[in-house]
């Protein structure tokens, strides 16, 4: 288990992290969100001890991570790199090798890896000569190949296109099947909707909401509501219930948690016949910009 | 997992990668055909000369043969003698190269162009030699007394100052020592830049640095490229005395002076090779952008000029105050000192000062330039700052 406790980090007059902190449980996959300049980047390197935090901690298994331990993290950073003119077999192996693998084992893993992003066949190329989305899957490869406890994936979904979020989706989820614990940040919510179960948002250097999805949306105080009454869209006139525009523009209402749905009910059928009633939970985007104030 | 298996892993990386690059490969080949053709000419300048080829036509004095070989020998030369059945033969063998001069009758010398005094002199002797044979035999002189005319005593020569037959040769060791270390240190100190620049600008730094330390990264890449430097020092070493010792220079002992420029462009450059490298590094780290690059890739040539020009003070002049002090402290260290202990005699404590300082020097510039490199290698993007740099990395 990783526990960040308190971190902050200045950066001259710049206040990356101001007090933030989370746990990823072994096993569990952690959606990490907040906007540009939140101080998601920071937190990362932090758990990598790229960054040190001026005040706070980190601990891993109760301790704070030794040099050790670290090598059994695995880093995917934001911004993508790694050897352009090296051949990726290589690259893998090397990077094995470099979080304590023995030349055999690394071998045998990047292999492996290969095998399992379909990237057998491009083993003898070098990087430079992949596509985009081949080398973000070798990126991808790099940061697992040792076979890590805990993984920190900076944007890992950025820049893929359908088929590879789904096979970097199924990957994660293998991942932590295996135990593995992961924390990944996104700007695409819907697809941290579909991966994750814990979500922590974070704003300003501070984490302004977390818990898992369900737990986020029950505590979220409302509830979209959408009734039709003889086939036709009725609009509640009750005090509590606010208009909002939906993705397609269309208003749709806002039902907040005191308000009886007996009564709304009793209401739309006293208008006519009830064709629809739907209750939907709010979105993760819903979530995002309540909490980030937006 | 022991810190120095990841300076190790990091080391053979670059030093794999790098070996099997195309540039070093191509400079490598280049540098070799070099040292062979800088061989080749070097023997063919110091060692012996082509032996005189004399052309004969028409009637010819008696033993001439024996007359021309006794009379080139005193240049320390040899003679071919070629026979032509005709003067024109012999002309034609002038225009084409293959011979030097052409005696006629016995009586006149031909030239292609300008005559050579040592030649005509040569000719000269050999004719009259054989000339006065004959008369003396006329005159019904024996053997003897033939031979107790034609050789006078011989003088005692004797020399007021001993010359050292091996000054020029030692000149000639430590100029291109002194070029070698020159060109290695910037070309290697140059791939430590580059290296550390490439592993920012593709941004890998990061996934290195979350498994190694800062100085393991360091130390790795100065260490592989180093090495793969040695491995180039070596081959050009063997190259340059194998083709010393194939081409047989005469006089000089050109294969033992070849091993003693080769032993110390060895041990200095990896003195000068750790302190420039550091120095190469820590600039690299502060930029991460091609256009970043030429401005700080000079600082180290900067730092290098100095050393390599005061070096052609030490060649002329190994004593000389300037020289002396330049040999002692670094950065001119680890060129004027190899410099003036090839060409000269430097004595012993002077070398151990000289090669102390230069590890303090390093110790110092390696703590600098890591600290350096530690607060600057993970900002992308704009040059950093050395002052910005150095309070990054505290602690």
């Amino acid at each position: 288990m990783l526990s960040l406790v308190g971190l902050h980090k200045r950066f001259g007059d710049v206040v990356a992290l101001d007090g933030a902190g989370f746990e990823v449980p072994p096993g569990r996959i952690v959606g990490f969100l907040g906007p540009n300049g939140a101080g998601k980047t920071t937190t990362m390197r932090c758990v990598l001890g790229l960054v040190t935090p001026d005040q706070g901690h980190i601990t891993w298994n109760g301790a704070p991570p030794t040099h050790k331990d670290r090598l059994r993290f695995g880093y995917m950073p934001e911004e993508r790199g790694l050897y352009p003119k090296m051949k990726i077999r290589e690259q893998l192996v090397y990077f094995a090798e470099l979080s304590g693998l023995g030349r055999k084992a690394s071998a045998a893993s990047a292999d492996e890896w290969l095998e399992r992003l379909n990237l057998s066949d491009r083993a003898n190329s070098k990087l430079e000569e992949l596509s985009h989305g081949n080398q973000q899957r070798v990126q991808l490869a790099v940061s697992l190949v040792h076979g890590p406890d805990l993984a920190v994936l900076d944007e890992p979904f950025a820049g893929l296109d359908p088929i590879g979020v789904d096979g970097m989706a199924a990957v994660l989820r293998q991942l932590a099947a295996s135990g593995v614990g992961i924390v990944f940040s996104s700007h695409q919510l819907d697809l941290v909707e579909d991966v994750c179960e814990d979500v922590v948002i974070i704003d300003r250097g501070r984490v302004v909401l977390a818990g898992t999805l369900d737990e986020l949306r029950v505590g979220a105080g409302f509830r979209y509501l959408a009734v039709a009454v003889d086939g036709r869209r009725w609009s509640p006139e009750l005090e509590g219930i606010e208009t909002t525009p939906d993705v397609q523009g269309r208003s749709r209402y806002i039902i907040t948690d005191d308000i009886p749905i007996e009564n709304v009910m009793t209401l739309a059928a006293a208008d006519g016949h009830l064709t629809k009633f739907a209750l939907e939970p709010p979105s993760l985007s819903d979530l995002f910009r309540e909490a980030v104030g937006q | 997992m022991s810190s120095l298996r990841q300076v190790f892993l990091i080391a053979r990386r670059d030093f794999s990668q790098r070996a099997r690059s195309t540039t070093f490969l191509v400079t490598l080949l280049f540098t070799i055909g070099v040292v062979v053709a800088g061989g080749v000419l070097l023997a063919s300048e110091v060692g012996s000369p082509d032996p005189y080829d004399i052309g004969v036509v028409g009637a010819e004095p008696d033993g001439l043969d024996a007359s021309l070989q006794a009379a080139v020998g005193a240049f320390e030369r040899e003679a071919v003698v070629r026979r032509y059945d005709s003067r024109a033969a012999g002309e034609d063998a002038l225009g084409s190269g293959a011979a030097d001069v052409l005696l006629v009758d016995g009586q006149e010398v031909v030239w292609q162009e300008e005559p050579s005094p040592q030649l005509a002199a040569v000719v000269a002797s050999a004719v009259g030699e054989s000339d006065r044979r004959r008369v003396m035999a006329e005159l019904g002189l024996n053997e003897q007394d033939v031979s107790r005319l034609l050789s006078p005593p011989s003088l005692d020569s004797t020399t007021l100052a001993e010359p050292d037959s091996d000054a020029e040769a030692k000149q000639v060791g430590a100029y291109v020592g002194n070029l070698v270390l020159f060109f290695s240190i910037i070309m290697f100190g140059q791939f430590v830049l580059m290296g550390v620049m490439e592993e920012k600008s593709s941004r890998v730094v990061e996934v290195v640095l979350s498994r190694a330390q800062p100085r393991q990264l360091l130390a790795g890449k100065v260490i592989g490229i180093g090495a793969l430097a040695l491995v180039q020092l070596t081959v050009l070493g063997t190259v340059a005395l194998v083709t010393l010792n194939v081409t047989d220079v005469a006089d000089v002992d050109v294969a033992a002076l070849g091993l003693q420029v080769v032993v110390t462009v060895f041990l200095w450059f990896l003195l000068g090779y750790a302190f420039f490298s550091a120095a190469f590094a820590a600039l690299g780290a502060t930029i991460s952008r091609q256009e970043d690059l030429q401005g700080v890739a000079m600082i180290p040539a900067f730092l290098l000029a100095p050393g390599y020009i005061i070096s052609f003070i030490a060649l002329e002049e190994p004593d000389a105050v300037v020289a002396r002090i330049a040999s002692l402290i670094p950065p001119t260290s680890p060129l004027v000192m190899p410099t003036r202990s090839i060409a000269g005699d430097v004595p012993l404590g002077e070398v151990a000062l000289s090669v102390g300082l230069m590890m303090l020097a390093t110790y110092g510039l390696i703590w600098l330039g890591g600290r350096i490199y530690k607060g600057s290698i993970l900002r992308i993007g704009a040059k950093v700052r050395l002052r910005e740099a150095w309070r990054a990395a505290r602690g």
